[in-house]
């Protein structure tokens, strides 16, 4: 067993877990932080995308204790007790998810990107969504919820959408 | 994944000295995107993981006066980000992008890819074309070799067991060389190659000086298109010839037929792509030559 210790959204976390453990199983096994989901547990499918230090990656390519020191977000990072994130709310307001098993990853990769590029164009977009698949509601919607959010966030009114 | 000791390697001669006690019971972790894959399929696995991925002396990407030093552990999106590798050759920022997804691109490693030495690994051509060398760090010390001698065969590396790859290096006499780079794949994002081509040259008094042709995904390792190049060396500029080199570019690659696509597919976009990777190279000379004449 390795001891790890980490930030995960804000809070210190340490635990005692094998050495092959991912940092997705660390999350979602050991913290309870079923957000980040295993899906194809290979790197294609980023359902588990958690972003480490500012950048967004696979949970399920990461050993727990790769994360030692590091500061991790999850999506239960983002929402206050009272209100959800700017890009959670848009994607709620477009209705962008249907299933929403890929939607935490998505989600992240945005929240990443916006970090990054406060005003990006529907090609930063899509090029930062490359690594998320969603295999029922497609990316239009998620897309528009990004565009949408991205004004938000730059201080713009949301009303002015659409 | 079955179970295994964990060390970390702070540094290369930590790394080293890891390797040597430990001998080839070891894999070397850097980004993971390849090895985790792996590890979780394989039945049986290696004893000992040494994590590389902190050894700060791996990651540096500099001018030395050997030339533009790429540490084998800088991350696809540190090229991408590097204002030295943006401004002195853009193509390696292309290919970079090409790499995987976002995701994978922040963990995978410039290293990690040569190591793992698939035949369409995307950071290979444009190496090639550049005539780039690899720094190997081993018991006896350090050697340096051309990238082309580095790969033997599909996953297969001239690296011994207690051996690293440490860095990465664009001689000298290439700095600044115009080179392209150009990937087909079925997608965009999360695909692998179906062929890749880089193209490097110099235009002197409008004709090929030192044209160099990499191919990858179209023989069991990354491979000069070296017919096309004499085609090419000390002729004349014309579209003509550059469709010619991408044709006899295409003749003496060995592709291979797989789902995703056939032989005869792979040889059409080798011409295709090889065309106008030379054609874009051709206008970054041009472009640079106006810029001296100002």
């Amino acid at each position: 067993m390795t001891q790890v210790t980490m930030i995960v959204n804000g809070d210190s976390r340490t635990a005692s877990v094998p050495p092959e453990t991912t940092l997705l199983m660390l999350l979602r096994e050991h913290f309870n932080l079923t957000g980040a989901k295993l899906g194809c547990d290979v790197g294609d499918c980023g359902a588990c995308t958690v972003i480490v230090d500012g950048k967004p990656v696979n949970a399920c390519l990461m050993l727990a204790v790769q994360a030692e020191g590091r500061s991790v977000l999850t999506i239960e990072g983002l929402a206050t007790q009272n209100e959800l994130h700017p890009i959670q709310k848009a994607f709620e307001d477009q209705a962008s998810l249907q299933c929403g098993f890929c939607g935490p990853g998505v989600i992240l990769s945005a929240k990443a990107l916006l970090d990054n590029i406060p005003d990006p164009s529907k090609q930063e977009i899509r090029d930062a969504l490359s690594g998320n698949l969603c295999r029922c509601t497609g990316y239009t919607k998620m897309i528009e919820a990004i565009q949408e959010s991205a004004r938000v966030l730059r201080g713009g009114s949301a009303d002015q959408a659409v | 994944m079955r179970a295994f000791e964990y060390v970390v390697a702070r540094d290369s001669a930590q790394a080293m000295a890891l390797l040597a006690e430990h001998g080839s019971s070891v894999k070397i972790l850097a980004g993971g995107t390849d090895l985790l894959v792996e590890l979780k399929s394989a039945s049986h696995g290696p004893q000992v993981i040494v994590d590389i991925s902190r050894a700060e002396d791996m990651k540096k990407i500099s001018l030395t006066g050997e030339g533009l030093s790429i540490g084998a552990l800088a991350t696809h999106s540190e090229i991408m980000d590097s204002q030295l590798i943006r401004d002195m050759f853009p193509a390696l920022v292309d290919a970079a992008h090409t790499i995987g997804a976002v995701q994978t691109r922040n963990l995978g490693t410039l290293g990690g890819n040569l190591v793992t030495c698939v035949p369409s690994m995307d950071s290979g051509p444009t190496l090639i074309a550049l005539e780039a060398l690899v720094t190997i760090a081993g018991a006896e010390g350090r050697r340096q070799m051309p990238l082309t001698d580095f790969f033997v065969g599909p996953r297969k590396t001239i690296l011994k067991p207690t051996e690293l790859l440490v860095d990465i290096i664009i001689p000298k006499k290439n700095l600044g060389k115009p080179v392209h780079f150009l990937k087909s794949g079925l997608r965009k994002g999360q695909a692998l190659a179906l062929v890749n081509v880089a193209a490097s040259l110099w235009v002197d008094k409008n004709t090929f000086l030192e044209p160099r042709i990499a191919l990858g995904a179209v023989a069991p390792v990354v491979m000069r298109a070296t017919q096309a190049e004499a085609y090419l060396a000390g002729r004349a500029v014309t579209p003509e010839a550059m469709m010619e080199a991408g044709r006899i570019a295409a003749g003496e690659a060995r592709p291979i037929t797989d789902f995703r696509a056939s032989a005869e597919y792979r040889r059409d976009l080798i011409a295709v792509l090889t065309k106008r990777a030379l054609e874009n190279a051709v206008l970054l000379a041009q472009a640079k030559l106006k810029g001296v004449k100002k």
